[in-house]
């Protein structure tokens, strides 16, 4: 359909209108909660109802079978990465369980033209990405625990995302089966 | 060409025969150190793993030995309970086997029962009048074929993918349970089956399949 | 070849899109008990095709087959199920009903922001998105004229 082949073509849509208007949603959204705890739960609220559409979107694209392993997991995000921000991640700092890893971000283009103020230390910016993710593994059965460990904004050298894998949920039995 | 299983299920939906052939065992090996790097599932039967499958060791599959020492249920052969035993840090490096589960006999039974009523409703559900049960159920490792006779008996043969004939194949299973069961004097309809001869003449049967095909059945 | 009705449900089992073309006999019973009655029995398929599977499945359950139709199913890892009823015929169903997941269901409902996940598809435009996809299917035919 020529709908989507006009989408996935990334030189037709402009990452800053993205970045803009991501800024201007975080700032209102500062202005209305007036606290920045508050923000960033519902910013992470809002990437986890993004994260449970975009998996659809990103399974019907790519026709990935479902994750068995956790390192399986974390390829398949960073393939998502790419495909819907156009960055790539390196994965690192697995734990030895393999039930924990790190994304780690030299760039962020949701962070490009931010300068955090002083007083808004505890603003997650980019709050958004961890609900995401969330949010999409969620919706494939995998409940995961996703946070910032490090930030550019608060004048770390990368932001490093953490994903801790917590279980696998279980498939739904319809009422009556045994 | 490979048959994995034959079963026969009665007018009323028992199991009065099944055949395995040629079923796979899966089982791997490894030893693994300090943290374990399998999620497993501790339920009240079984230590089975749920994520983070790893060299072959796929979700799903069950442990049954620990350093070698058999696994009943969630206990070693020694009494010790696995769980605490797999916490423990000082317990590793440690050996573990796992297993696709294989089925028990009371599973069959249950799984044939489980097949009468999904016949049933496959042809209550159909779109067009005058429906059959299912004749074929396909998934990516098996292909199951179901021949129901006019008299109510099912015939149900489990075989790898992508087979032609094993209609054909079916009938033939029919025909040698008519020569062997029914002939039989000694044998009383519904009952399972356990005549020896006609356990012969189908594993003679499906030799000679596996061997030269399908369509070499001397008619 | 011909289709006859489509049955897509969440994973919790709720219908969220019925839709039928050749359909010719109703099972008889109200539409949420053919429903509840075909997830259970899906339910029920790949219990027994996970137990009775000889190696690790993969996918698991593709299809079945009677004497007058086949019941085609694609699960996606997110737990939808589409359930497409077609005479015995057909073939090349599974990539059928993978594009009604990346062109149909993806674009049109997923991206619709007025439609919740869980709910029932209201949707015009999927409707009509979708009706279109499936005649022009070369699975659809010409039957039925």
């Amino acid at each position: 359909m020529s709908r989507q082949a006009s989408r996935l073509d990334a030189k037709k849509v402009n990452s800053e209108f993205l970045t803009l208007t991501y800024g201007a949603l975080v700032t209102q959204m500062l202005r209305d909660f007036e606290n920045a705890e508050d923000v960033n739960k519902q910013l992470e609220r809002i990437g986890y109802n993004m994260g449970m559409r975009l998996i659809e979107d990103f399974l019907a694209r790519t026709s990935a079978p479902r994750c068995l392993e956790m390192r399986e997991t974390a390829d398949r995000i960073q393939q998502a990465f790419r495909i819907y921000l156009n960055i790539q991640p390196t994965i690192s700092n697995w734990s030895p369980a393999s039930d924990e890893f790190s994304l780690v971000f030299d760039s962020n283009p949701l962070t490009e033209f931010v300068e955090l103020p002083p007083d808004l230390t505890n603003l997650r910016y980019s709050a958004i990405l961890s609900g995401c993710i969330r949010g999409a593994l969620e919706m494939v059965q995998l409940e995961v625990q996703c946070w910032f460990v490090q930030d550019q904004l608060k004048g770390d050298n990368v932001t490093e995302l953490r994903v801790k894998f917590v279980r696998r949920l279980e498939e739904v039995i319809p009422a009556g089966e045994d | 060409m490979i048959i994995y299983g034959v079963y026969i299920v009665s007018k009323s939906g028992g199991l009065i025969f099944n055949l395995d052939n040629n079923v796979p065992r899966i089982e791997h090996e490894k030893t693994f150190t300090y943290p374990l790097d399998l999620v497993l599932d501790y339920d009240s039967k079984k230590v089975s793993v749920s994520f983070n499958r790893k060299d072959g060791i796929n979700v799903g599959h069950v442990l049954v030995a620990v350093n070698g020492m058999p696994v009943n249920g969630v206990t070693l052969d020694d009494g010790r309970d696995v769980r605490t035993t797999l916490d423990a840090p000082e317990n590793y490096p440690i050996n573990l086997k796992f297993s696709r589960p294989k089925m028990t006999t009371n599973e069959k039974i249950f799984l044939a029962s489980m097949f009468y009523p999904l016949f049933a409703i496959a042809s209550q559900l159909s779109p067009e009048p005058k429906s059959s049960g299912i004749e074929i159920l396909e998934a990516d490792t098996f292909t199951l074929h179901c021949f129901q006779t006019l008299t109510g008996i099912k015939f149900i043969i489990i075989s790898e993918t992508g087979l032609n004939g094993i209609d054909l194949l079916l009938r033939k299973v029919y025909e040698l349970y008519s020569d062997y069961v029914l002939k039989n004097p000694f044998y009383s309809l519904e009952m399972p089956i356990r005549c020896e001869l006609f356990d012969n003449k189908l594993q003679e049967l499906l030799a000679q399949v596996e061997k030269t095909g399908i369509s070499n059945i001397d008619k | 070849m011909t289709i006859f009705n489509l049955y897509i449900f969440d994973k919790f089992g709720t219908l969220l899109h019925y839709a039928e073309w050749n359909r010719t006999k109703k099972s008889g019973i109200t539409r949420e008990e053919e429903a509840k009655l075909t997830y259970g029995m899906l339910f029920s398929i790949k219990s027994f095709v996970s137990k009775i599977s000889p190696h690790d499945p993969k996918e698991g359950f593709l299809y079945y087959k009677t004497n007058r139709y086949a019941l085609h199913y694609l699960e996606t890892p997110s737990g939808l199920k589409f359930v497409l009823n077609t005479d015995t015929t057909a073939i090349n169903v599974k990539e059928l009903l993978q594009q009604l997941y990346a062109k149909v269901w993806v674009e049109f409902v997923v991206r619709d922001p007025l439609w919740t996940p869980g709910t029932v598809v209201t949707s015009e435009l999927f409707q009509s998105k979708l009706d279109e996809f499936v005649r022009q299917s070369p699975i659809f035919g010409i039957r039925n004229i």
